[in-house]
């Protein structure tokens, strides 16, 4: 029998702990230990995306990534993204768009989506549509999630300056 | 699709990291960012008895430039290899090479050295090692040794790196003189999975004449590999049509693509020609990466 | 009264989806004790089982129990689709195989874990022996007469055959002066949903179930899992979450859902089931391998004189439930007539079975294929008689004001906008400009540059009627809604629906606030809940608009009626004379004299002073079960740019034009929503997706790193507009909208490539165009005129 390890990750600023086999997959840990749902599970072979979260700030595959190797990381899950009652520009973004329909992407893509806006916050559509290419959505045929990042950047665009 | 069991060891240091090796050798693998590796242990594909992480190894995480060479260590992540200042100043290439490797979340956690380990047949890197003649430094119970990229690549998922070894860092040549180069590939899809790929890297003298030449292509065989014919019929002329066809032409004969449910070999042979005549048309025109 | 259908009102249902906190199946809490199932799958596509060995995998700790195809046999019925149609033939099978294995994925053994984790540990032991067997792989070959059998019970491995003709047919045929034949070849492709399927059953107290799972037909679900595993339907209960797509690809009721449920009662325990990729890609149901062999015989104007089809699909290995294994065969001959007036037209539509996963209804069905076939025609003649593509069309479609109009298989087409649909996509992405400036070779900067059409009647909402003209006399065809007034005014209404990324909570509620006279947001929709909501048929083949809307209006009529009538009586005036406003009532021509919901409402729930008419029961609530016609037929027309790579054979879409009809529009941007999502699946399907299988049966691409899905970057923007022709054949005016995007993305795509490439000579009757088969085609003319 292989030793459970005790590690501890900061997910969405708290920190939180899970005694874990090496062989959990940090999408399992975070849905299953730690009870945050939102992150889903679409392929299990780093494919769709839909296991995105922010690890050590910069996006990542929750579905290739071992708890026990992320020790001490600070992650950031789709549920950590809003500020309180508020929806962030981006989730506000989605919503007016019609960007989500089924909306089992729709967490990948944010997490994809802050990240992206904020090293380029000026994207023309091709500069988007790269930047999402790595997150299936089979509903919405992404135009609508092009605009909603299109309207998202000018959304933080005007509130940063 | 749950992964087999495991033991986990992550060693604070490169001594942690050979001892494990040696302990565990041929029943352990390296875990660097994962990107490859994870997914064929998650499909079962893969099942090590144990995973050494080299993530805590802060020793590995550097990018040097050296008087010839810029030197990436095996803790260094895609995306920050493909965003360094040095590595985009002294090898566009890489850089190049590594934009067209998954997406922005395999890059952020997969390593340059990561990906040339695992030898995929259809990896960017490894091609771009291959162009830029890169210095594989393998480390081991034993010692240092430097191994060619030429001779690094053995098959399919297969490389020199011995059982108790471990890929310490790559070392790229870097540019110099009037040198171009450009990274290549097409797929089913408009990006992503590449059926066939190219890194090029020319060199010129100041007459115009190509004084080194480096094709290398991913999907022309079971591993990334240097086209000879092609750099031969390249080195020593100008970089005209007559060079061009006479390349493409024997890029076509010297490569042995596979087949499989992308692609048939017959089409790789194909487009495998038509890459190398696009990037050499874009050198020529000095559009380079 | 139309203040809310009609209009863009966002979605009630994204918050909880923005923030995460929506709850898939994977997601519903698992009570303490939950046991965890895999299934042992098939590596052989056809072999016979010897011995399965299960000593190894039961001693690992953790694991409860491992179970064989004998053991679930105890457990639960073989399964038997039925489809009651002339020259069908019936087959059952196990839900887990006992003597043969069928196909590459069939389940074997299943165990039962404490963790999903060991599950999969287990599966890894279970030893199975097998003898391996011939297989019958191709859908050609299938039917030779030394293939080898799939099962006893269906002789030549036919499994349906229909057929058809027109009096006078081959007359008919034989006058006209110009015939073409084309032989069309589908792909084999699946919904792929991003969620893959899962289920969890939970004991309840008295011998109860509670059974969540992932489906677009709970009720249908629920008679069929009570069925076969013997539990009384009144103690089951079926509870549908958040389902992450669905596609038809979860509207079947799948082996694993009847093992779930059974073994639940079995143990006594909660029993949890979640699948994988690689599962979901083997062993859900795929669809689209047809073939079409069509002769079409014309006029010198391109008018169509007779229409002879030959369709074949391949069923797999079972026929699937609920829908069997004839939906394909007879979709694709009976819709392939399309928006055209053809009146003579005979067909032989044949199922047969292989060695393969089982198929079933995929969002548009045979529909992509069918119009594929007749489309691919239609550009043929043109060619044929150097007459343009669209004009060709044109001529042959039925003109707005010949409609109603009866097809040659008898479907009634109510209302449409053939032409003007066609007109307005032209116009849309500029045909004629386009068509002005393209060249005979249609080469352009470089590239083979082209557009293509596809028009096309969708079939939606197909009531009882319909169904039962294709042999499925069990499904039901009507759908229930249940419009109730609390006491406190505000409406909760209950459909037979179950929505998988659709938006009904926003667009019924849409269409009872309308049916009501009251506010949108006072309206709440509850669907998805056997304990909750009265039966009905679910939410597959474009259908929930048309039967949920039409059921919920209907309701809510019954409900204002009754507050008419109360309204009536406080008021003291003639029930005729009541009228409704903004949430109140009042004596026409008189608003002060009126009396508000709120008080109907409490005078229906007596809670207050005041009395009810004479004979008035109480409460204030209405049901009502509304069958719809046959079909009620929405129609569109999609016209795509392409350009087509010389070189490396890539398809670039350069634009995509929609001009789509499905009547009464209720919400316009889940409209569009529902098109662009269609249109990116068949971009996909037209260009890269498939699944293969080799010679001996094995699946060649069950990753999603193989079985490509298209990204953001392969869908271009599309252009979209509408045209309202409300049907008048069913309530509301609504036609359905879920299943046209793909269905007019696959034909256009392909004909669009095969204009590009018509300099060439190179006829399109494929799909998918993958970038090897284009570029193999290009050279091997290139190298032809060379030589
Ligand atoms: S679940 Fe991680 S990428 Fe699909
Ligand atoms: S909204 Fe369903 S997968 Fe994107």
């Amino acid at each position: 029998m292989i030793e459970k390890l005790d590690i501890t990750l900061i997910v969405n600023g708290r920190e939180r702990h899970a005694r874990v086999e090496p062989r959990r997959l940090l999408a399992d840990v975070l849905r299953h230990e730690l009870g945050l749902k939102g992150t889903h599970i679409g392929c299990e072979h780093g494919v769709c995306g839909a296991c995105t979260v922010l690890l050590d700030g910069r996006s990542a595959r929750s579905c290739l990534h071992f708890a026990v190797a992320v020790d001490g990381a600070e992650i950031t899950t789709v549920e950590g993204l809003g500020g309180g009652d508020e929806l962030t520009p981006i989730q506000q973004a989605f919503h007016r768009n019609h960007a989500l329909q089924c909306g089992y992407c729709t967490p990948g893509m944010l997490v994809t989506v802050q990240e992206f806006l904020a090293r380029e916050p000026d994207p023309d559509d091709a500069a988007i549509r790269r930047a999402l290419s790595n997150n299936i959505c089979r509903c919405t045929g992404y135009a609508n999630i092009v605009a909603a990042v299109r309207e998202a950047a000018r959304a933080l665009r005007e509130a940063g300056t | 699709m749950k992964p087999a069991p495991f033991a986990f060891a992550q060693p604070d240091d490169l001594a942690g990291l050979l001892l494990a090796l040696g302990e565990h050798g041929e029943d352990a693998r390296i875990l660097a960012g994962g990107q490859s590796l994870v997914p064929l242990m998650n499909l079962r594909m893969v099942q090590p008895a144990m995973l050494i992480s080299l993530n805590r190894v802060d020793a590995l995480d550097f990018v040097d430039v050296e008087d010839d060479r810029i030197v990436i260590g095996a803790r260094v992540r895609q995306a920050q290899a493909e965003e360094d200042e040095a590595v985009r100043r002294h090898c566009p290439l890489l850089a190049d090479a590594l934009s067209f490797v998954g997406g922005q979340s395999n890059r952020n956690r997969g390593t340059v050295c990561g990906s040339l380990a695992h030898g995929d047949p259809l990896g960017e890197p490894p091609a771009a090692a291959l162009a830029l003649d890169a210095e594989m430094r393998i480390v081991g119970p034993h010692g240092r040794r430097t191994v060619p990229a030429s001779q690094f690549f053995l098959g399919a998922l297969e490389t020199v790196i011995a059982a108790d070894e471990m890929l310490e860092a790559v070392a790229v040549e870097r540019t110099r003189g009037d040198e171009r180069s450009c990274f290549l590939e097409v797929g089913n899809r408009a990006h992503g999975f590449a059926v066939a790929g190219l890194a090029l890297r020319l060199r010129f003298d100041a007459a115009g004449t190509v004084t080194l030449a480096r094709v290398a292509m991913i999907g022309a065989g079971d591993t990334a590999r240097r086209i000879a014919g092609a750099e031969t019929a390249l080195t020593g002329r100008a970089l005209d049509e007559a060079a061009i066809a006479e390349a493409v032409a024997h890029a076509r004969t010297e490569v042995d693509p596979p087949s499989d449910v992308h692609a048939d070999a017959g089409h790789r042979r194909h487009v495998l020609g038509v890459l190398l005549d696009r990037g050499l048309r874009r050198l020529a025109e000095g559009d380079d990466a | 009264m139309n203040e809310f259908v009609g209009r863009a009102l966002l979605r009630r249902e994204d918050a909880h989806l923005l923030r995460g906190e929506a709850r898939f199946i994977d997601d519903v809490p698992e009570p303490d004790g939950t046991l965890h199932l895999g299934f042992v799958l098939s590596p052989h596509a056809h072999a016979r089982i010897l011995e399965v060995d299960t000593a190894a995998a039961a001693a690992l700790p953790g694991i409860q129990a491992v179970l064989t195809g004998a053991d679930i046999a105890a457990h639960v019925q073989p399964i038997v689709a039925e489809v009651e149609i002339e020259g069908y033939r019936r087959h059952g099978r196990d839900v887990v195989a006992r003597d043969l294995v069928r196909f590459v994925g069939e389940a074997v053994a299943v165990v039962v874990a404490e963790d999903p984790y060991v599950a999969q540990d287990a599966i890894e032991l279970v030893e199975v022996s097998y003898e391996p067997l011939a297989a019958s792989i191709d859908m050609e070959a299938t039917t030779a007469a030394d293939a080898p059998r799939v099962h006893e019970a269906v002789p030549g491995n036919l499994v349906f055959e229909g057929r058809f003709a027109t009096e006078g047919f081959d007359e008919a045929f034989a006058a006209a002066p110009h015939v073409l034949k084309e032989r069309f070849k589908s792909g084999r492709v699946g919904g792929v949903p991003l969620e893959p399927r899962g289920c969890l059953a939970v004991p309840e107290p008295g011998g109860a179930l509670t059974f969540y799972t992932s489906t677009q037909i709970p009720h249908m679900l629920r008679t069929a899992v009570a069925k076969y595993i013997g539990c009384p339907e009144s103690r089951l209960r079926v509870v549908v979450p958040e389902v992450g797509g669905g596609f038809g690809t979860k509207a079947q009721i799948y082996p694993e859902e009847f093992v779930t449920a059974a073994l639940a009662r079995h143990f006594r325990r909660p029993v949890k089931w979640i699948q994988d990729r690689r599962e979901e890609l083997i062993t859900d149901i795929h669809s689209r391998d047809h073939i079409y062999e069509v002769e079409v015989a014309f006029d010198g104007e391109g008018l169509v004189q007779a229409l002879r089809s030959r369709v074949r699909t391949n069923a797999g290995a079972y026929s699937t439930l609920p829908f069997g294994c004839t939906l394909e065969t007879t979709g694709g001959a009976r819709m392939i007539v399309g928006p055209y007036r053809i009146t003579n037209y005979a067909y032989v539509a044949q199922a047969v079975v292989t060695h393969t996963g089982p198929v079933g209804a995929y969002r548009g069905v045979a529909q992509p294929s069918c119009y594929m076939a007749i489309e691919g025609m239609m550009d043929r003649i043109a060619r044929h008689l150097d007459i343009d593509p669209a004009e060709v069309r044109l001529r042959n479609m039925v003109p707005t004001a010949e409609l109603p109009w009866t097809n040659v298989v008898g479907v009634r087409y109510d209302t449409g906008s053939y032409q003007e649909s066609l007109r307005a996509a032209m116009e849309a992405i500029d045909y004629e400009g386009f068509r002005a400036g393209q060249p005979a070779d249609r080469l352009v900067d470089g590239k083979y540059r082209g557009i293509g059409i596809c028009s096309f009647t969708e079939v939606s909402g197909t009531g009882a009627p319909g169904w039962r003209a294709r042999g499925l006399v069990r499904l039901p065809g009507f759908d229930t809604g249940l419009v109730r007034v609390e006491p406190s005014g505000e409406v909760t209404a209950f459909v037979s629906h179950a929505h998988a990324g659709q938006g009904h909570y926003t667009t019924f509620a849409q269409v009872v606030a309308d049916a009501l006279g009251v506010d949108f947001a006072d309206v709440t929709i509850i669907e998805g809940d056997t304990a909750a909501v009265p039966y009905g048929t679910g939410t597959f083949a474009s259908r929930s608009a048309v039967t949920g809307g039409g059921a919920l209006i209907r309701a809510a009529t019954k409900v204002r009626d009754k507050m008419r009538r109360i309204a009536a009586h406080i008021l003291e005036a003639a029930v005729e004379d009541v009228v409704f406003e903004a949430g109140r009532a009042h004596v026409a021509g008189v608003e002060g004299h009126g009396v508000d919901m709120r008080r109907i409402a409490e005078t229906a729930y007596a809670m207050n002073e005041l009395t009810l008419p004479e004979g008035e029961d109480f409460g204030l609530e209405e049901t009502d079960f509304y069958d719809p016609p046959l079909v009620t037929m929405a129609n569109a027309s999609h016209i795509a740019r392409v350009a087509v790579d010389a070189e490396d054979g890539r398809v670039e879409i350069e634009a995509y034009a929609v001009v789509h009809d499905c009547g009464r529009l209720i919400n316009p941007m889940i409209v569009d929503g529902q098109i662009h999502g269609g249109v990116a699946q068949g971009i996909g399907e037209a260009l890269m997706e498939e699944f293969v299988y080799d010679d001996e049966g094995q699946i060649q691409n069950a990753t999603l790193l193989d079985y490509l899905l298209p990204t953001a970057e392969d869908i271009p923007d599309i252009t979209l507009g509408h045209i309202e022709s409300p049907t008048i054949d069913a309530v509301g005016g609504f036609k359905g909208v879920g299943e046209g995007g793909v269905i007019g993305a696959v034909p256009a795509v392909l004909n669009a490539v095969g204009d590009a490439l018509s300099g060439l000579g190179i006829e399109i009757a494929t799909k998918p165009l993958r970038p090897s088969l284009l570029a193999g085609e290009i050279r091997k003319v290139r190298d032809g005129s060379a030589s």
